[in-house]
């Protein structure tokens, strides 16, 4: 299976004094599911936001798709967050815009035509189960729908890597069986590669992962 | 209704600024247009009495002073008019010479003083009678009124930029989370702003319309009713079509500077 997501030596910071992961070496491959676990502050949610190229690496390498993500350039960058499913602990939705707008988000700015986009749109709330809520605005929603919503966004454009930032952290325990069901199906049957920071893995996951923790001093291990 | 009270409420706080702007921009341009024609006229009927000993040309007048532009002589029998006199031709040849003397500009008291000074200095001039008094006072209260206006025109502008610089600070409160999320999605920069560009060239172009209607009203209504003379002369350089597009232009660049501002400051997270 090729590489996905390749660290070496990975040193990352915000400022010059404090390193939050230190000499990080892993490699992530094709339709791996991964967790990404550690106490709070030890830099889980900093290591996504290097995947994603929204902090560079101060130190090391970081291959994200093939992009070396030190010199990655703006409109390589934009290409490359295209290219991904992104999911947040609390959603990042536009409030503005209603769900199908929201869903198809990606697709916009790919320029993909109305009608793709409004087909893709019904398949994908079908496929979350919220077929019907195409018209309401994200605060109209319960917190469970809202990341179903966020979790149909991601897929929108069959990305090759989704990077999910605490997924379940703001729901109760039905809403996130759904959105774990929703991972593995994304994993299991488009070999998406699905990288997943987490306080807590979900006591049932009925698909074999991978499992990193960092600990308190930034360096990251392979656990399982 | 409710829709258009919508619209008003999203488009009045950027055109209201915007609108203040360009009236300040309009009634420089058209506050310079028709000062410099009343500047022209108050030049124009101004002279300079010049009395010499001898028979003087215009290039003799400009050897003593660049600023003389026309030279007119008052003819002797003229002055004489009204006077019973029995040797009048003798009188009259013994008499010196009358000179009108216009200048190019409308000069200020100092620089006026220095053509006096100048004329001086020829021997075959006897007398210099500049009207100062008059003068000053027209000059001064003229520049007086040029100043205050400008003063207005910077307050309302300086005013109109603190209100455009507050609209910012709203439309970063209410774009910035939809712009972080499609830069974390990979829109480039013009796809981000997309929405904002649209908005505030819709309000660059309400404003520009708004500002010309309020020029052409004042141009058709108030000046025609008006009993003030200067504006009734200037009336056909109150609103020129082609100002239409300078506030198009203006109001179109100010808003394009702002929308840049407000885009680049909203980072990913």
């Amino acid at each position: 299976m090729p590489n996905v997501i390749t660290a070496n030596n990975l040193t990352l910071s915000y400022d010059q004094d404090d390193e939050v992961i230190k000499n990080a070496t892993f490699i992530i491959k094709k339709g791996d599911f991964v967790f990404i676990t550690g106490p709070s502050g030890s830099g889980k949610s900093t290591l996504l936001k290097s995947f994603y190229g929204n902090l560079k690496p101060r130190e090391g390498s970081l291959v994200i798709g093939g992009l070396d993500m030190i010199d990655i350039k703006k409109p390589k960058l934009q290409e490359l967050r295209s290219h991904l499913g992104i999911v947040f602990q609390d959603y990042k939705l536009i409030n503005e815009w209603t769900v199908e707008k929201n869903v198809v988000l990606p697709l916009w700015i790919s320029g993909y035509s109305a009608e793709v986009q409004s087909t893709q749109a019904r398949r994908l709330l079908h496929h979350v189960k919220l077929s019907g809520k195409e018209d309401k605005y994200p605060m109209e929603l319960s917190g469970g729908e809202q990341q179903r919503v966020g979790v149909a966004r991601a897929l929108a454009k069959n990305p090759f890597l989704i990077l999910a930032d605490e997924p379940t952290g703001n729901l109760d325990e039905y809403s996130s069986n759904v959105i774990w069901d929703l991972m593995e199906n994304a994993c299991q049957q488009l070999d998406t590669t699905v990288v997943v920071v987490t306080h807590r893995i979900p006591m049932v996951f009925n698909i074999p992962y991978r499992h990193f923790t960092i600990d308190e001093n930034g360096s990251v291990y392979e656990v399982h | 209704m409710g829709a258009f009270m919508k619209f008003i409420k999203q488009h009045i706080s950027l055109i209201f600024p915007l609108v203040a702007i360009l009236l300040g921009l309009e009634f420089f341009i058209v506050f310079d247009r028709t000062t410099d024609t009343y500047e022209k006229s108050l030049s124009d009927s101004y002279s300079i009495m010049v009395v010499a000993r001898e028979e003087m040309s215009i290039d003799d007048f400009k050897t003593w002073d660049k600023h003389i532009l026309g030279v007119k002589e008052l003819s002797r029998p003229e002055a004489l008019r009204g006077m019973k006199l029995v040797d009048k031709k003798s009188l009259e040849e013994s008499l010196p010479y009358f000179y009108k003397i216009k200048l190019d500009n409308l000069l200020g008291i100092q620089a006026l003083e220095q053509v006096k000074q100048n004329l001086t200095k020829s021997d075959t001039i006897k007398r210099i009678e500049t009207f100062s008094s008059t003068y000053k006072s027209q000059y001064e209260l003229f520049m007086f009124i040029k100043f205050s206006f400008g003063l207005f025109i910077v307050f309302m502008t300086i005013i109109g930029f603190f209100l455009i610089v507050k609209q910012m600070e709203v439309w970063n409160f209410l774009h910035a989370q939809r712009m972080k999320v499609m830069e974390i999605f990979g829109a480039s920069l013009f796809l981000r702003s997309k929405v904002l560009i649209n908005m505030a060239v819709i309000d660059a172009i309400l404003s520009a319309i708004l500002t010309s209607s309020i020029f052409i009203a004042l141009k058709n209504i108030w000046v025609s009713d008006s009993e003030m003379k200067i504006l009734k002369e200037h009336v056909s350089e109150i609103f020129f079509v082609s100002d239409f597009f300078i506030l198009l232009f203006a109001s179109i660049f100010v808003v394009l500077i702002a929308v840049f501002l407000v885009v680049i400051n909203v980072k990913g997270e």
